[in-house]
């Protein structure tokens, strides 16, 4: 039986690292701005010289 | 530090759509092929290879693996380097990657065909392949995390954290439901045996389906339909939280696919439970998808592209609200082993998979080559095509499964069963017509499309590379006052590949307790016996022909099953299977406790033609299990392999296997003399009778 | 598009109305030269792109920024202050652009380097309107950067505020671990407690019982110690201040909770409420972050300081040195342009001076000063350039003053609020309740039954459906109000908008327009010379009207006017090329008395004998606002008070009725009494509806101020709410879904009241095991948040505050 303990703790341990990843993007200002990513991906960054207007 | 000029690859995403669509078709046309054997057998040609048992897996297999696989790839290869503002880590990974997978797919088709299988759906090919697979995948995860880390764009889009669960998903379940113990090249046993088997092969059977036809396609739904429709993602804070959500419910649902079996009641319930979660982030993503285009409905009227994306993301909605239901235990009491399951599987493949693929290559082929689409007209009528389809695909399955369903649990007033098994199967066959019918026109669209697609690319000119500049990433920005959190930038990547790991492998090991606890609370029966070397061999060409794909070996607890097939099954009947055999389909009986239910000789005409036995069956013939003779030098190692596995033969058992083996062999043979049946006794057919004769008889004995 | 712009004549680039200017570049028409200006700096680095994404994204370039404005970012102590970090040859910073709006922005200032090449990166956190920017110093400079940006009219918001640099809230990310860190522990503590629940009959293991025991015990520790804290603190504090509060109980439960399960755990007599316990824990920092998030979207702590530009000429011998604010001392001579504000009070020595103090006093036309009058910080010159003495130093001029007088103090904190109140209550009879049942069956030798009853009470009784149901009720209600622009400071607010019964407007500013005096002219064509020579003759006449219409007109340059008599009263007559220009009353031109008389104020225009038309100059009212008084009359009393003259009274009492109260010529303070008069004297609950600073005595007076502003990010001090004035038609549909808001509130309550009472019933009697407890509580909390969140939605629905924003990308 002694694998189920094993493997919880390895589990646990494991799912803890994600909660730290989740902490750090938090940290890091990932979700800081929801209204630029989504937009951001329209525009196409290819350098292209728009004729002018 | 200044602005650094690169350019965008064009060439592997071509690749790979092209790998994709030409991949699609040969899939459906398998699909096509299997659907008109269910209803005209004589269409399996009496030829090993193109039995629906053969054929089956190799449609499942390409339409997962080669079909939305290399959709997954197109769509990866294409938005990541956008979106992350770089260009692909590594082109020759690439180059690999794509080579390698096609290679692979290769080898799957010709292995199963000629009947290499691992006899675990959806995982059927054999260990060479699966550590190839392995090692491509690994290629490809190097490729993608290379380029997350020499990214230029801060921000990780949403998308990428759908790629990156997936890859890491997908690796874990691979692995993990794979590990086997060779006993020839192209010949392997799982480590796990019955119950734990089961539990592992559904945990990763439903897992591929949400981490292999869900998640990435989320991912390409979040890239392609905003760039489509040109606005963005209705909201950008949902599409986050339903991504973390979805990928710590998911792993859980599994046990969903085995409810009234003989799984641990615990275990059963729990995948109900998170089933049931399901819904609501796969419902946010859903809407999420659909809101997008909101106030853009003029938009869609008229342009094809967003037509598919439209109908592709209500499929994805039906079926996500459709599994919940399905894992509900009443519910799948109807829809499990019967042709419900399989319509639900079809509306996410055949809508939102093939539809979210189309709609992609109908945007991307034309920008790849510079050009417009050749015929909007045309793209559009494959969109009507291709839903009308999959109504007739859909509506005679989901009408087949209630007919045969209320037919099963028919009982005359005298307790009696009404129907037998084949009526049910003589009443189903016009709906398998249909359905096949309704397979090819899908099919038929799709070929429309492949005709647009290549006037396309004949139109304009291909455009391998596109040039972009964008500045790096500046180490010293500060977000909110933190100084150094420049070196963890390098790290988060990583951190998410970790994080999703350890989500997923959270819920992975929550679920395999329950296999460590089988030996403790299931009452191991002593009757039960490993298998003789002759039925062990009989079971391995069981294996070999695909049974599983049409008969189960798992009697349920109801009435009407335990009427028709015998009592209900044990846990611990299916200690010694390696692998477990219970099926997900019943189109034949079960056959669970087929033994003794016939003489020897009456399966000895069956498998020749099934239909002198039980006239109006759909099953085909087998005549080559009459002329091959068996090829006992194999067990020898099997038997060895099995002790290794805790199967209890005793030591040095294997050397003298082969005299038991022919002993047997002769007695059947003997028994089919008495019916006036003369046939060598080496011949494969007598193992497989050995082994129908043996099937659940452990515990009849007892019983008795 | 560009077929749009060319039939209505609207601007290409801010899209404003353009019919009169007729400002264009082939195709393309434009409201002003500076947005002229601007297209044509986009179009030469092709960037015209911006033009595409959305139409006419630009914003109005009317106030013609001065050339050497920002001189001041060549000085390195007020660089050091801006800036976030260099090494000598590069340089990043943050800016504030309040002026972002659409993706346009977006796009264009992450482009930036096409124009300025100096610029290495630009990247945009449009939730808080700032651009980061690194640039090369050995291509460009801070002062060429900013006025880059100012050139294609992103002007960098740099104010005094930069100068004190900590302005970051840390308090939502806090909130957002604590919440990822509940969620994680609850779900795994869950998961494990499944096993427990599922397998009917003790299926599961005991050795695996055992193990996950304690992992559960494990991962409760940081919910206990990290998670739940805050509702610790909290209820400490009300403690401390002889006064329960709700978080008293939920700490109480929390506590009981946990302490209960650890006793059962190690006692081994069952495998506690661990899961319940974090369950509760999670849902309600979940509530809180909701609430937190929608008061993101504007900051109140910015102050006045914000307002006054960073750094002032300081006029040395003849030279001009650029000084930040707070180091001028009096007897400086400082220099102001034209459409600065005026950072001190100081004496005007040079120059002639045209105040405009509406942002002050409200009073809607400028002041004229004369040289040696004394001018009050706040008002912003309007034409030229002055050179003024300053008298006093910035913190202790009339503003700061009036900023610091005791009514601006924050109001004590409002303790009168339902849940407050509930939550006291509520804890003493919860808290009775427990301890009778349990000492009654500790009387009956009942030790097992005593300890059920003991923490089932607690935790059925637990009073956070209550708490969610306000807090979630309330967050809603927030979310939805922020959606359509009224930005309520706290949720308390909400519950004394419900108990308003008299509203008071400011017109200037409120009911009006920002951009007081609209004028429109009506008769036959003026040509380009006759708008030119009456914009010239107008020039010379210091009457408003008058320059109101030269602003119409928008004429920069005028031609010198020979003869001209300006009759005060009447109107302006002279000679411009050999013409005869009349311009002024009817009286004035027609010669007689106007048959029909109109209550605003109109200028005729003769050219020799011919009356060509007329200019109307009229009060600009905000679109729907009689609708808006007359409904809200309908229920309420209302009372309009303005520090503008009484033009409009007539106007107004058509509108109202004779019975309320429209007060003119009101000072800030007059303002501010009459607030108090109408709480202390009729003991009515207040809420004055007034713009920025000139009412902020007022607004902090009333129960509940409402700021009105053009643009979210404008200045509002004493404010409770902000309501953007686009939205102020709708106003009164507010006020009748936060009433809603009330009842859904007090539904909720009664609700979650009965799971309460009938919990208690089961539990007193010790029959309720804790476990069953432990479920049925969050499934209240749950259906609680439903109902709370379906009613809110309903009544926005109704009251149609829940619409499609079918805005491009």
């Amino acid at each position: 039986m002694s694998v189920i303990i094993i493997m919880l703790i390895g589990s646990i341990i494991m799912a803890g690292g994600f909660l730290i990843a989740f902490l750090w993007s938090v940290k890091d200002g990932q979700f800081e701005d929801h209204y630029s990513p989504p937009r951001r991906i329209l525009f196409d960054d290819t350098i292209n010289n728009k004729p002018n207007k | 530090m200044e602005l650094e000029k690169f350019s965008y690859d064009n060439k592997i995403p071509k690749y790979f759509a092209i790998a994709c669509i030409l991949w699609g078709v040969v899939g459906m046309l398998a699909g096509v092929l299997i659907a008109f054997q269910l209803a005209f057998p004589f269409l399996n040609l009496d030829m090993a290879a193109t039995t629906f048992g053969r054929v089956r897996p190799v449609h499942t297999n390409a339409v997962i693996f080669a079909f939305v696989g290399n959709g997954i790839f197109t769509a990866v290869y294409y938005s990541l380097p956008r979106l992350l503002k770089t260009k692909m880590y590594s082109h020759l990974l690439g180059k690999f990657h794509f080579w390698g997978w096609q290679l692979i797919i290769v080898a799957a088709a010709v292995t199963l065909l000629s009947g290499y299988t691992t006899g675990k759906e959806y995982a059927e090919l054999e260990w060479p392949i699966d550590i190839a697979i392995t090692l491509v995948w690994v290629v490809f995860g190097i490729n993608m995390f290379g380029t997350i880390l020499t990214r230029r764009e801060r921000h990780l889009y949403v998308a990428i954290w759908f790629y990156i669960a997936s890859w890491v998903t997908v690796a874990m379940l691979h692995i993990v439901n794979s590990i086997e113990l060779p006993i020839s090249f192209m010949k392997s046993y799982p480590v796990y045996a019955g119950v734990q088997d089961a539990l592992v092969q559904w945990w990763y059977g439903h897992n591929a389906v949400a981490f292999f036809l869900t998640t990435p396609y989320l991912g390409l739904m979040y890239y392609f339909v905003p760039k489509a429709a040109n606005r963005p993602v209705y909201s950008y804070r949902l599409s986050i939280v339903h991504f973390w959500s979805l990928i710590f419910l998911y792993i859980w649902a599994g046990p969903h696919h085995l409810l009234y079996t003989a799984l641990p009641e615990w275990a059963q319930s729990l995948g109900t439970a998170f089933s049931i979660m399901l819904l609501l982030p796969s419902w946010g993503g859903m809407l999420n998808g659909l809101f997008t285009l909101r106030g853009a409905w003029d938009k869609v009227r008229e342009d094809p592209i967003l037509k598919f994306f439209v109908v592709g993301v209500t499929c994805y909605g039906m079926s996500t609200f459709e599994g919940p239901m399905l894992s509900l235990k009443n519910v799948n009491a109807i829809s499990h082993y019967s042709d419900w399951t399989i319509a639900h599987v079809h509306i996410g493949a055949l809508g939102w998979n093939g539809f979210m693929t189309f709609g992609m290559m109908y945007w991307l082929i034309p920008r790849l080559f510079k050009t417009d689409l050749f015929s909007k007209k045309l793209a559009s009528s494959h969109f009507w095509i291709g839903t009308f389809g999959i109504i007739l695909y859909a509506i005679p399955m989901y009408w087949a499964a209630f007919r045969s369903y209320f037919m099963f649990k028919a009982f005359t007033p005298e307790g009696q069963l009404q129907y037998q098994f084949i009526d049910i199967v003589q009443t189903t066959i016009p709906f398998y017509i249909m359905r096949a019918i309704g397979g090819t026109i899908y099919l038929g669209g799709v070929l429309l499309m492949v005709y647009n697609l290549i006037k396309t690319a004949k139109k304009g000119f291909f455009v391998e590379s596109e040039e972009v500049e964008a500045a790096p990433l500046s180490v010293e920005y500060v977000p909110t006052g933190k100084k150094f959190w420049h070196s963890f930038i390098e790290r988060k990547p990583i951190l998410m590949l970790v994080a999703s790991l350890l989500v997923v492998a959270l819920g992975g090991i929550f679920e395999l307790i329950p296999t460590f606890l089988i030996k403790s609370n299931i009452p191991t029966i002593s009757s039960v016996k490993p298998y003789t070397p002759l039925e062990l061999q009989g079971r391995d060409i069981y294996i070999r022909e695909g049974c599983y794909t049409c008969h189960s070996q798992m009697i349920r607890p109801f009435r009407y099953e335990v009427l028709r097939y015998g009592d209900y099954s044990k846990a611990g009947e299916f200690v010694y299977d390696h692998p477990f055999q219970w099926g997900s389909k019943r189109t034949g009986p079960d056959l669970a406790r087929e033994g003794g239910r016939y003489p020897d000789s009456w399966h000895f005409n069956h498998m020749l033609d099934p239909t002198s036995m039980s006239p109006g069956s759909v099953m085909p013939k087998y005549p080559w299990l009459f002329r091959r003779d068996l090829d006992m030098s194999s067990t020898n190692s099997k038997i060895y392999a099995m002790r290794k596995l805790g199967v209890p033969y005793e030591n040095g058992y294997e050397k003298n296997a082969n005299k038991d083996l022919i002993t047997q062999a002769e007695k059947i043979s003997a028994s089919l003399k008495i019916d006036k049946i003369s046939i060598s006794s080496k011949k494969e057919i007598i193992s497989l009778i050995a082994y129908l004769q043996r099937m659940g008889t452990d515990i009849k004995s007892e019983i008795k | 598009m560009s077929i749009k712009v060319l039939d209505s004549k609207t601007c290409f680039h801010c899209g404003e109305d353009c019919n009169l200017s007729n400002i264009h570049q082939h195709d393309k028409f434009f409201c002003c030269d500076g947005c002229k200006i601007v297209f044509e700096i986009l179009n030469e680095n092709k960037l015209c792109t911006y033009y595409d994404l959305n139409l006419n994204p630009g914003i109005a370039q009317k106030i013609i920024i001065r050339k050497d404005k920002f001189a001041f970012l060549d000085d390195d102590s007020i660089i050091q202050k801006i800036i976030q970090f260099t090494d000598g040859n590069q340089t990043n910073v943050t800016f504030y652009l309040p002026q972002m709006h659409c993706s346009s922005c977006l796009w264009l200032l992450e482009n930036i380097h096409r124009i300025n090449k100096g610029v290495i990166i630009s990247k945009v956190n449009f939730n808080k309107r700032e651009v980061f920017i690194v640039l090369d110093n050995s291509k460009t400079s801070l002062r060429k950067v900013v006025e880059t940006l100012t050139s294609i009219g992103y002007e960098p918001h740099i104010s005094l505020h930069e100068l004190d640099t900590n302005r970051i809230i840390k308090g939502s990310k806090i909130r957002l671990y604590k919440v990822g860190v509940a969620g994680f522990c609850f779900a795994n503590i869950m998961m494990m407690s499944f096993p427990e629940y599922l397998s009917s009959n003790g299926m599961v293991e005991e050795s695996i019982r055992q193990i996950l025991k304690y992992f559960i015990v494990a991962l409760s520790l940081p919910v206990f110690f990290f998670c739940s804290s805050e509702f610790f603190v909290t209820a400490c504090k009300g403690i401390r201040h002889k006064f329960l509060n709700i978080d008293a109980p939920i700490a109480l439960a929390i506590m009981i909770t946990f302490g209960r399960s650890l006793y059962e755990i190690f006692s081994d007599t069952g495998m506690g409420y661990l899961d319940s316990m974090s369950g509760i824990v999670f849902f309600m920092l979940v509530g809180r972050l909701l609430q937190e998030k929608t008061y993101q979207s504007i900051s109140f702590d910015r102050d006045f300081k914000s307002f006054f530009p960073i750094a002032v000429n300081v006029v040395n011998d003849d030279k001009n040195i650029p000084t930040q604010i707070d180091k001028i001392k009096p007897g400086d001579i400082i220099k102001v342009f034209n459409n600065e504000l005026i950072p001190v009070d100081c004496i005007l020595s040079k120059g002639k001076a045209e105040i405009d103090y509406s942002f002050v006093s409200g009073e809607s036309l400028p002041v004229v000063k004369e040289a040696g009058e004394i001018i009050y910080a706040g008002g912003r010159q309007l034409s030229g350039v002055l050179e003024l003495l300053v008298v006093k130093e910035v913190s202790q001029s009339y503003l700061t003053n009036l900023w610091n007088k005791d009514i601006f103090k924050t109001k004590e904190e409002m303790t009168s609020s339902i849940i407050h109140v509930i939550g006291k209550y509520f804890t003493i009879l919860v808290l009775g309740i427990a301890i009778l049942a349990s000492s009654y069956w500790y009387y009956h030798n009942e030790y097992q039954l005593m300890w059920n009853t003991l923490t089932t009470v607690l935790i059925v009784a637990c009073p956070c459906a209550l708490l969610l149901s306000s807090t979630f009720t309330n967050g809603n209600i927030l979310r939805i109000l922020s959606k359509n622009k009224l930005y309520l400071r706290h949720p308390d607010v909400i519950e004394n908008i419900s108990t308003i019964n008299q509203f008071v407007f400011d017109k200037t500013g409120t009911l009006t327009q920002q951009n007081k005096i609209k004028v429109t002219y009506s008769g036959k064509k003026l040509n380009e010379t006759e708008q030119m020579n009456i914009a010239s003759l107008l020039s010379q006449s210091p009457h408003p009207l008058g320059k109101a219409i030269n602003d119409f007109l928008d004429k920069r340059n005028s031609i010198p006017i020979l003869n001209f008599k300006w009759i005060d009263g009447y109107g302006i007559e002279g000679w411009i090329e050999e013409k005869y220009y009349k311009l002024g009353s009817f009286e004035f031109i027609h010669g007689n008395m106007n048959p029909n008389q109109q209550n605003n104020s109109t200028v005729f225009v003769k050219i020799e004998n011919e009356v060509l038309g007329e200019f109307k100059i009229v009060n600009n009212y905000r679109f729907g606002f009689n609708q808006l008084l007359n409904d809200l009359n309908k229920e309420f009393t209302v009372a309009i008070i303005s520090g503008d003259n009484d033009a409009e009274y007539k106007n107004l009492q058509t509108i109202l009725g004779s019975k309320s109260d429209i007060l003119f010529n009101q000072k800030p303070l007059d303002k501010l009494n009459y607030i108090k008069h109408l709480q202390q004297i009729k003991n009515m609950k207040v809420m004055m509806i007034g713009d920025g600073l000139n009412d902020a005595g007022a607004l902090k007076q009333s129960d509940v101020g409402i700021a009105i502003t053009e643009n979210s990010n404008n200045f509002s001090p004493a404010c409770d709410g902000i309501l953007d004035a686009s939205q102020f038609s709708n106003f009164n549909h507010f006020i009748k879904f936060i009433k809603s808001g009330k009842r859904t509130i007090m539904m909720s309550f009664f609700l979650s009241l009965l799971y309460n009472v009938i919990g208690l019933y089961f539990a007193v009697q010790g029959i309720l095991s804790p476990l069953i407890a432990a479920i049925l509580m969050p499934c209240s909390s749950i259906s609680i948040i439903l109902m709370t969140f379906g009613m809110t939605e309903l009544s926005a629905w109704k009251n149609g505050l829940i619409k499609h924003d079918n805005s491009h990308v």
